[in-house]
């Protein structure tokens, strides 16, 4: 590669956050509010907050398509809409177009991208949980993978940060598999919810509570001071929330870096490169292609982070070679772009439920119940499989949709739609997936997209403990909901590839040993100080919660770190 | 949007997406005016005008054209095409209304028998009419209580006769 290290001064920067979703945003942050001056650079176009929600106040006759996916559409967003759906006009311009963006899929991958202002920190889920102690040494106890270099308590301040700056809705339950946080009010249980919640403490002793979810229940000055204002209960958090009620980095950690001033934010600059200095020993800064004009541009800074989404984190490092790297970026073990993890889902039970008709809800709740993991947890013991799963689910009444299936047409059959119908229950399972070197992306060695830059292909796959645990999420699923007394209970199982859950990670894992890890305890490439990786690629196991609480955890624990090694210039 | 958020009707309705869209590429689709009659009078049985908007009032005959061409491939047309043709077959716009609610509940009743996985004609048109009336503007008001920004969520008691929300 031909250096040109002479670095312009309008393009050095103190940082380079690469990237803007989750982690990137908390990134720029954490680094601006300690003083560096940040270039944040995002591959994709520019979305405001509020005013590039482009369908957020649409009424439901304005959405064309009515929430289906057209052909178009489809074809566009393939992996977007092959099993979410996530194809429909409310969302489709904050998705990315698969067909423009292609990656090749050795083994079926649902890659579901948001190249744009945010990423996918605009459409999570938002459901936010603490990892368990156990968590971090289930690896090192069991002989999977490699251990953690870190443990709960080294993330414990980090998540109370987190958490007062997100804001996260929850129930304290004093559960050692589910630490409490620092909550904001707990949204309620629906009244079967609660029935069900006695009913599993009664007879399996596993308790379950309100989803933890990052949306306002009562703002605080933290969160107002950046304008967001509480939840409004409509639950289409999805096309972006006009009153920054549930937290994303456009809403929470992008506003908070620019009114330090330090912020710059580059838009439509595909990092193809990072620039390594072969005299210094550490990165100089990247190298960017314009995704429109095809123009290339180098910036340089003393510090990088890597938080692309754990796919385009871990192929920007095998993109990037040089001498000291031949085998890509920090890639001495051979471990970037390996253990590439996820949660499985895709499968539980639904059931009908008697009763309850008085009950009913005014407002939509954008979150769920949680029943956290059970199994291979206290005295249970599984034999079929290591590790476990939560469910996700809840209980609604049923709308017009029941009209499709039920019998019926004419005057009193549109009656009786109008009223609510019974109450139906659906739990679904998030299971964890083990560290697995074989579970990869890669670069195409000669396929290169249209910016030149390799193409990606995914090679992941569930293995014999993911079927044993699916097995196991369904028939518990089908006990308790029978348990709970609920009818009809039917299982479910859909087919789902790796990828669905959207939890990518693991792609240059922590660890102790430079020899089988990418990076060490702050985050920090092994063998170059001054880029660290704290997107999800960072994770060296999965847990069974859902990670992005975490990812902003590492993130901010790292930046932390980052700026008083710089202070101390050992950077 | 993940991780959960869904309603357990939501997903269902997914489920049903999933299987009525899956298939392979799509084909043009039009109907003959004697065809869009025939869907046209099938709405209005199914969604009749009463007190309030009925299934034809609300534009459901051509927001069901309109579906079937940008959101359903060649298999689901297939489908359409041969119950409409029966509907000709029986020359159901010359029938009068209780023969034509007789043909729709014999319709409804073969349709169960039917196993294939490509949604028979009964349940297309059944649910989108469902679809197109209940999230059109006059449909929705009519049928709901439309609340387009709740700004909070409480348990409450149904009253007698209460309206659903929508949202």
């Amino acid at each position: 590669m031909n250096l040109n290290i002479k670095a312009n001064k309008n393009n050095t920067f103190d940082a380079i956050v690469v990237g803007s979703g989750m982690s990137g945003g908390f990134a720029a942050k954490e680094l601006t509010e300690r003083g560096l001056k940040v270039l944040m650079i995002e591959r994709g176009h520019e979305i405001k907050h509020i005013e590039g929600y482009d369908t957020a106040m649409k009424q439901p006759w304005e959405i064309e398509h009515r929430g289906r996916t057209s052909n178009i559409s489809a074809e566009e967003r393939w992996a977007n809409s092959r099993f979410w759906g996530l194809g429909s006009e409310e969302v489709v311009n904050h998705l990315t177009n698969d067909k423009e963006n292609p990656y090749i899929e050795k083994r079926a991958f649902d890659w579901i991208r948001a190249y744009h202002t945010g990423g996918k920190s605009m459409h999570w889920g938002r459901q936010s949980y603490r990892w368990a102690k156990h968590d971090f040494e289930a690896n090192a106890k069991e002989g999977i993978g490699i251990d953690w270099p870190i443990r709960y308590e080294d993330l414990e301040p980090w998540y109370t940060h987190v958490e007062k700056f997100v804001g996260v809705s929850g129930q304290k339950e004093g559960l050692e598999i589910l630490p409490d946080g620092h909550f904001l009010p707990a949204m309620p249980l629906f009244a079967p919810e609660a029935h069900f919640k006695n009913k599993m403490l009664e007879r399996f002793n596993r308790p379950v509570t309100v989803g933890r979810v990052a949306n306002l229940t009562q703002p605080q000055d933290i969160h107002t001071s950046l304008g967001r204002a509480s939840c409004q209960y409509r639950n289409k958090c999805q096309r972006g929330c006009p009153y920054g009620g549930y937290y994303s980095s456009l809403s929470g950690s992008i506003p908070a870096a620019m009114r330090t001033n330090r912020l710059s934010i580059l838009h439509d600059s595909i990092v193809a490169e990072i620039i390594y200095d072969e005299q210094k020993k550490r990165a100089a800064g990247v190298k960017i292609i314009n995704q429109n004009t095809m123009q290339t541009e180098e910036f340089f800074a003393k510090i990088i982070f890597l938080n692309a989404g754990s796919i385009n984190t871990a192929a920007l490092m095998l993109n990037s070679k040089s001498n000291r790297f031949q085998n890509g970026f920090g890639n001495d073990s051979d471990q970037v772009g390996r253990n590439l993890m996820d949660h499985q889902l895709g499968s539980g039970a639904q059931a009908s439920v008697e009763g309850f008709e008085d009950d009913y809800v005014y407002g939509q709740r954008p979150n769920a119940m949680y029943i956290p993991r059970f199994r291979n947890w206290g005295n249970d013991k599984q034999t079929a499989y290591l590790r476990g799963f939560g469910y996700q689910g809840g209980a609604s009444r049923e709308g017009w949709e029941s009209g499709v299936t039920n019998d019926g047409f004419g005057a009193d059959f549109k009656q009786s739609l109008t009223k609510p119908g019974p109450w139906s229950i659906r739990i679904g399972g998030f299971g964890e997936i083990l560290p697995n070197p074989n579970n990869r992306i890669y670069l195409d060695p000669e396929k290169k997209d249209k910016w030149g830059i390799p193409m990606i292909v995914t090679d992941a796959a569930f293995v014999e403990n993911d079927w044993a645990m699916r097995k196991d999420i369904i028939a518990s699923a089908v006990e308790m909901l029978e348990t709970a007394g609920f009818k009809n209970v039917t299982p479910y199982d859909r087919p789902t590839h790796m990828g669905l859950g959207i939890h990518d990670m693991g792609t240059a894992r922590m660890g102790r040993d430079p020899k089988t890890s990418v990076l060490n305890a702050f985050n920090q490439v092994h063998d170059c100080k001054n880029v660290f990786v704290t997107d999800g690629a960072a994770m060296t196991s999965a847990s069974c919660v859902n990670p992005s609480i975490t990812y902003m955890a590492l993130t901010a624990r790292a930046a932390d770190y980052a700026v008083k090694a710089l202070k101390k210039r050992e950077l | 949007m993940l991780g959960g958020a869904f309603s357990a009707p939501t997903l269902m309705a997914m489920d049903n997406w999933e299987s009525s869209t899956k298939s392979i590429s799509g084909a043009a689709f039009s109907l003959t005016e004697t065809q869009q009659k025939i869907v046209a009078a099938i709405t209005e049985l199914i969604i009749p005008k009463t007190d309030t908007v009925g299934a034809k009032d609300v534009g459901v005959p051509a927001f069901i054209e309109m579906m079937l061409k940008d959101c359903y491939k060649a298999p689901e047309h297939q489908s359409f095409m041969e119950g409409l043709a029966s509907m000709e077959k029986v020359k159901f716009l010359d029938l009068n209304t209780d023969e034509r609610r007789g043909v729709l509940k014999l319709l409804e009743q073969e349709t169960k028998k039917i196993t294939s996985k490509t949604p028979p004609f009964w349940r297309l048109i059944k649910e989108l009419t469902l679809l197109g009336y209940f999230t059109s503007e006059a449909g929705l008001k009519a049928s709901f209580e439309y609340v387009q920004i709740p700004g909070k969520l409480e348990l409450i008691k149904l009253k007698p006769n209460q309206k659903a929300y929508a949202y």
